[in-house]
């Protein structure tokens, strides 16, 4: 500042100016706003060098402690303002933390004049910086919202030295005529700086002055009046301001508008995980409320003096929202910078053709986009393990309350993943089939950032490290899990780069130490939800890279990944345990054999090449073939195979990152990229049916004959039975020499992916198909009845139930599926039945007529039912008194509110790690 | 530490290589096949024919009996078979209807039924079967001047059946596009009659087979008044019949559902034993062959048709004294029941019992019905047996080595004949 005011050029008197005979020049009155924390003294010092002539009265404006003899001080703006002398022609408000050159009034006083306008400000710089540019006077939105056009840190060059109509210029400095400002009582003192100028400047063109700015008087603001035009008075101020210059015909729609704006602007920000505008926005519009008498007030006040139409303000603002757009540009900013470390697309750089993770991350992007098509426009199948999401105050109530629906009804807890299902479906406002699909499209670029990010922090910067992602969703374990129809399978693996990367930090990065303890929380939380045993994958990862001398990588940060996990997926784990450990229980899958041989091939060669490339494939390579050799041996039950086959997956995207780091023809270089291709590739044609590698099927529909030809009571249960057990829907279990489940016939969902231990009901349940399959019960309807089985769905090739079923009296065979074979049990009950009729599905319980009777429910017993419940068999009955049968489950609610413990400590953390950033 | 986790890396995916792959999981072992205790019996009512339903069981027990008809159970009762083991059900008291079908569930596997139907100068006699198989057969059909000759079909089931026909005559392969995908509805019965599709066909044999769901068929030949009824069975290599002495014009016919020739054998035992290869011959595909017994012998004896091919041999009487046609048996058994096996009012009846095993074996005959006392007598190795029979439900045989038993009942100038049902002890 003192370089630029000592090279000020020599100041322009205006009366040194005037020529004989011509009118003598302006008197101006300096009115200093004080400022908290602004010199009075020097601001008066600097006030008095200026160049102008006659010299203009001082009036200071505040509490101050003993001004100046020549200085009148006034409590307010507005009585400054209605006091000043009829002789004055101008005023010139000026903030006592602003430090205008000594030419600064004369500039605006001589531009003022000759543009014939009402309001002028000053081009301001902020004070103590080499010339940088704070205010050239703005535009704004229809909503008040400033927008200057300058970026940050921009340098005074004079490229705005342009005398212009602007839509408002700032409070602190400003030249106004005399008969305006009283006309217009001043500034509003319920308004912060800036939106005290937007209001004022706002009246001023609606009294039918010109409102400019003189870049040519340049003041240097301290900013202690804190004129950043952020927090929730000033955006409170900006609607007062709105409200009280625009026509009602105007507020009409512009406040609707508004209020959409600011409820995008919370969405959006959360997205960016700022909760602040949320409060800001309530704030404001709370200030408001309580402010609108005085609002009014000034409105009528300001009726006398307007004299045109609010189309005045409409031609300097900006088309849009500034605020959205703002928020656009800088969640379009956080995405390419995921993709690109060098900012080379932000900055519209040449080197983006150039930079090493754009092409990649480009074409990484371009196959998930062709791998996700299928799921735009037909949506997830329902297939395999993917099944449809619950509603969400049903899913959380599940996973709240408890009551496993699978099989016959279990009281243990479901899988992890229908809690966050229902989040999400909340989140989304209750579509949880849009929640579904967007999940899935969402797991394509999730996994590809995921890796992309990963490798980049471990070093590996090349453009592999993007189209790595596309293996860790489609390669060796993850592939044969999608192909067999695993949703979860496909979650975990898009996640499980994000949980590494939780446990790994680098010196470049921003986050604080709270932030990382926060993340790992919810990464373990998130990957766990999928994939429970998957948790530990990411601190074995972190054990594996500091053994080969990665330092990034943090155990402690690791073993809070695998914690989080633990909490999220205890509840599920404590109720099945086999799901854990019952080699039986296993899905199956076998992994072709030439999947470690091009893994081993493409790791080996990496031993040899740079540092980076080589820690990241070693680590790769070890978890790969660990993973796949896991998934071989017979240890352990589903849940320990789906992780293992994750994690073969997740290993050989780490060797392909490092393997296609950069391309040269260096032998070992080459070695390493050959196969690392060829990993790719096979990956790639994976997820080229459109569905992610996930199968094509539509159980659900297929079986919507269920409800279509439901009994008043709603549709029963459906026995599915195949020899295959492919055939089946999720979890099957062993039937005599077949397997089969029982689903929803209603509609089969996520929750039921998994089937709960056997109970007492499913243990009748298998007597009655062992001598069904027999052919020696020729009623099996009635055999089936107590089960709630109004259908009998045979699959796959004809077998023993096929040849017990066309000698029998009560299932009656119904075309209704070219490609299996449907029965109808004509003997068949509903699951809920009371005297005469039956209760229907609520939520997770059953709802009807209350009675003096009881219910049957064709559910396994438990106590946890309400009310009154009484073992009747296997089964169980409740008293109709109240109308309603729910559960509630005795631990499910502990463990539920560890898990959003959990949750809340690594929100907090975030939170935490922001606020100390 | 890089050549160690290279190492780790080989090592891992050596052991990638050696380790097989995972087993894939398979189900539970399956469980035997067990039929369930039913009988499916044609029933004939009107037309001055009544049907009466004997039904025998090891056991005191339930006996629920549902007679169908064009979907519904237009009759149905639930009785005992009492300490006896047995009872008479006379359809006529449950329900007035036509020629439908009656499915009994009876009290246990050891259990059987049979139907007796009955006229002013007609009597027929067969066993119910109690399960239905994709392929029967069916030989003896006849559609010359004065005889008529009907298939019944009878679908008890909750789903439809359809079956396809393969006639063959003495003209060869009979084409008639009604015997193609003939619907049974569940829970229903179906006839066709064979004189209004092939009329003047002398030898007619019916080869049914069953597309989808399951049908049993009987064949039901009415002459000059009199009737007789005889199960479609399945064809097999090796069978055994029991004939009765005393009765003139005894045939015996043999058909084959084969499309290609089949030689077969008869080995006859007789008064002087057994004589092997008796007669032999080649049938025809789809042909039939037709032997007087009454040329080898008018005394009690018994024949075993051997084939290289399969073949259903049917026994038929047919005299002024009475018609009556009766499938032979495929298996030998040591317990066997006779279902409705008494001496008709005014007439008489008879057991025949073959023994063709290598061991004599001694026979306890037991009358099924309030205080009956039972009998044992001996027969000796390759020898038969007749016995005339008491008033009873039917009659319980049990063997000390395997037999084939059947029984014959005349009466005026009634005749019926039915091979007897063996039960497996499991």
């Amino acid at each position: 500042m003192s370089l630029r005011m000592a090279d000020a050029s020599t100041p322009q008197v205006a009366g040194t100016q005037t020529t004989e005979g011509s009118p003598p020049a302006p008197r101006v009155s300096i009115i200093i706003t004080s400022v908290e924390g602004a010199e009075l003294d020097t601001a008066l010092a600097i006030v008095r060098r200026q160049a102008y002539e006659p010299f203009p009265e001082l009036v200071i404006v505040g509490d101050v402690g003993e001004p100046p003899d020549d200085v009148e001080v006034y409590r307010t703006l507005e009585e400054a303002i209605a006091k000043t002398s009829s002789e004055v022609d101008y005023l010139w408000i000026l903030h006592s933390d602003a430090r205008p050159r000594p030419d600064a009034l004369s500039k605006l006083v001589t531009e003022t004049e000759r543009n014939e306008a009402s309001l002028a400000g000053s081009k301001l710089l902020i004070a103590g910086t080499k010339d940088i540019l704070e205010s050239v006077g703005s535009a704004t939105d229809v909503f008040g919202e400033p927008y200057s056009g300058l970026e940050e840190g921009e340098i005074d060059l004079q490229q705005y030295d342009v005398v212009r109509e602007v839509a408002f210029v700032r409070s602190a400095s400003m030249l106004v005529r005399r008969d305006l400002a009283q006309g217009l009582r001043g500034l509003d003192d319920l308004l912060p700086p800036v939106a005290a100028g937007l209001d004022f400047s706002q009246r001023a063109r609606l009294a039918g002055g010109r409102v400019i700015i003189v870049p040519s008087s340049e003041v240097y603001h301290q900013g202690r009046c804190n004129e950043a035009g952020t927090g929730w008075r000033e955006q409170a101020g900006r609607l007062r301001a709105m409200l009280t210059a625009y026509s009602p015909l105007t507020l009409l729609w512009v406040l609707p508008y508004d209020f959409l704006v600011s409820l995008l602007d919370v969405i959006g920000s959360l997205a960016l995980l700022r909760g602040s505008p949320a409060v800001r926005h309530v704030r404001s519009w709370a200030w408001n409320t309580y402010h609108l008498p005085s609002t009014i007030g000034l409105r009528r006040r300001f009726s006398s003096v307007r004299s045109t139409g609010d189309e005045e303000l409409f031609r300097f603002q900006a088309r849009g929202s500034v605020r959205l757009r703002e928020l656009g540009s800088e969640l379009t900013a956080r995405v390419l910078l995921a993709f690109d470390d060098d900012q080379a697309i932000v900055r519209g750089s040449r080197r983006m053709t150039t930079s090493p993770g754009i092409w990649g991350a480009a074409i990484a992007l371009l196959v998930v986009l062709v791998g996700v098509r299928g799921l735009v426009f037909t949506g997830v199948p329902d297939v395999g393990f993917s099944f449809p999401f619950e509603s969400p105050s049903v899913a959380l109530n599940r996973w709240f309350n408890g009551w496993n629906e699978t099989g016959l009804g279990a009281p243990t807890s479901v899988h992890p993943v229908v809690g966050l299902a229902g989040a999400v479906s909340t989140v989304l406002l209750g579509f949880e089939s849009a929640a579904r699909t967007l999940m899935t499209i969402g797991f394509g670029l999730i996994g590809v950032l995921g890796v992309g990010m990963l490798a980049g922090r471990l070093g590996v910067r090349g453009p592999g490290r993007y189209l790595a992602g596309i293996v860790a969703l489609s390669g060796p374990g993850v592939g044969v899990l999608t192909g067999s129809g695993s949703w979860l399978g496909l979650g975990a693996a898009a996640f499980l780069p994000w949980a590494v990367l939780a446990a790994i930090t680098n010196t470049g990065e921003r986050l604080t130490h709270w932030s990382r303890h926060g993340w790992a929380v919810i990464a373990g939380l998130v990957v766990a939800s999928f994939s429970p045993v998957l948790a530990v994958a990411p601190l074995v990862a972190v054990v594996i890279l500091r053994l080969l001398g990665t330092r990034g990588p943090r155990l402690f940060l690791g073993v809070m990944v695998v914690v989080a996990g633990a909490i999220a997926s205890a509840a599920f784990l404590i109720g099945d345990p086999a799901w854990l450990l019952e080699v039986d229980r296993r899905i199956g899958l076998d992994v072709e054999w030439f999947w470690p041989l091009l893994i081993a091939l493409a790791t080996l060669p990496l031993a040899f090449i740079g540092v980076e490339a080589r820690r990241l494939g070693l680590t790769g390579g070890i978890l790969s073939l660990a993973g796949l050799l896991i998934a071989q041996l017979p240890l352990g039950g589903p849940g320990v195979e789906e992780s293992a086959l994750v994690i073969g997956s997740f290993g050989a995207a780490l060797v392909v990152a490092a393997g296609l780091d950069s391309f040269s023809a260096d032998a070992r270089r080459l070695a390493a990229v050959l196969p690392s291709m060829a990993i790719l590739l096979l990956a790639a044609l994976g997820v080229s049916n459109g569905r992610l590698g996930l199968p094509e099927g539509e159980i659900n529909e297929r079986f919507d004959f269920a409800t279509t030809l439901a009994e008043p009571g709603g549709p029963g249960r459906i026995l599915v039975a195949s020899t295959e057990r492919t055939d089946l829907p999720g979890e099957s279990r062993s039937g005599p020499g077949f397997w089969y489940r029982l689903i929803d016939g209603e509609e089969m969902t996520l929750d039921e992916v998994w089937l709960a231990e056997r109970g007492p009901g499913e243990a009748r349940l298998l007597s009655a198909l062992e001598t069904m399959s027999t052919g020696s019960d020729l009623r099996p309807g009635q055999s089936l009845a107590p089960f709630a089985i109004d259908w009998v769905v045979l699959l796959g090739p004809s077998f023993s139930l096929d040849e017990a079923l066309v000698a029998q009296l009560d299932l009656v065979p119904t075309p209704l599926d070219p490609d299996s074979r449907v029965f109808e049990n004509s003997a068949g009950r509903p699951i809920a039945r009371v005297d005469g009729g039956a209760w229907l599905r609520d939520g997770v319980g059953f709802a009807g007529e209350p009675g003096p009777g009881l219910v049957d429910l064709a559910i396994n017993h438990d106590d946890g039912w309400r009310t009154d419940p009484e073992p009747n068999g296997w089964s169980m009955t409740v008293s109709a008194e109240t109308g309603q049968a729910s559960f509630e489950g005795s631990h499910h609610r502990s463990f539920a509110a560890a898990v959003a413990g959990a949750l809340l400590v690594g929100l907090l953390l975030l939170v935490v790690g922001r606020v100390r950033r | 530490m890089r050549y160690a986790a290279l190492l780790l890396v080989l090592a891992l995916a050596a052991l990638g290589a050696v380790v097989p792959d995972p087993n894939v999981p398979s189900p539970g072992p399956a469980v035997g096949s067990e039929s369930p205790a039913v009988a499916v019996c044609t029933v004939q009512e009107g037309s001055g024919r009544s049907t009466t339903i004997a039904v025998l069981s090891t056991a005191n027990g339930q006996v629920d009996l549902a007679l169908f008809s064009g979907g519904l159970a237009v009759g149905t009762l639930q009785t005992s078979t009492g300490a006896s083991g047995s009872t008479l059900i006379p359809v006529g008291d449950i329900a007035a209807v036509g020629t439908v079908g009656a499915l009994l569930e009876l009290p246990n596997p050891t259990s059987t039924a049979g139907v007796l139907v009955g006229g002013a100068t007609s009597f027929s006699a067969e066993a119910c079967p109690a399960a239905a198989s994709q392929e029967t057969f069916l030989p003896g059909g006849s559609t010359v001047a004065g005889e008529n000759f009907a298939m019944q079909f009878m679908n008890p089931f909750a789903g439809e059946a359809i079956v396809s026909l393969r006639v063959v005559s003495e003209a060869g392969l009979e084409s008639n596009e009604r015997f193609d995908s003939l619907v049974v509805p569940p829970r229903s019965s179906r006839s066709v009659d064979f004189n209004e599709l092939l009329p003047g066909r002398e030898r007619l044999s019916i080869s049914v087979s069953t597309e989808l769901g399951r049908v049993l068929a009987v064949g039901q030949l009415d002459v000059e008044g009199e009737s007789s009824v005889w199960n479609a069975v399945t064809a097999s290599d090796d069978w055994f019949l029991p004939i009765p002495a005393g009765q003139p014009s005894r045939t015996l016919l043999i058909g084959t559902p084969s499309a290609i020739e089949v030689d077969y054998q008869v080995d006859f035992y007789g008064p002087e034993g057994l004589e092997e290869a008796l007669v032999t011959g080649v049938l025809s595909g789809g042909g039939q062959a037709e032997l007087d017994l009454d040329e080898i012998s008018l005394e009690t004896s018994a024949v075993r048709v051997v084939s290289n091919g399969p073949v259903v041999p049917v026994f038929r009487i047919d005299s002024p004294e009475g018609l009556a046609t009766t499938t032979a048996s495929p298996v030998e058994a040591n317990r066997w029941m006779l279902p409705g096996a008494s001496s008709r009012p005014g007439g008489f009846g008879s057991l025949v019992i073959l023994n063709a095993s290598i061991e004599d074996a001694v026979v306890s005959i037991r009358p099924l019905r309030e205080r009956s006392s039972i009998r044992e007598l001996p027969v000796l190795s390759d020898s038969v047996l007749e016995l005339t029979v008491e008033s009873a439900d039917g009659y319980l045989i049990e063997s000390t080595s395997p037999i084939v038993a059947m029984w014959v009942a005349r009466t005026g100038a009634a005749t019926g004949a039915a091979m007897g049902v063996p039960i497996d002890d499991g």
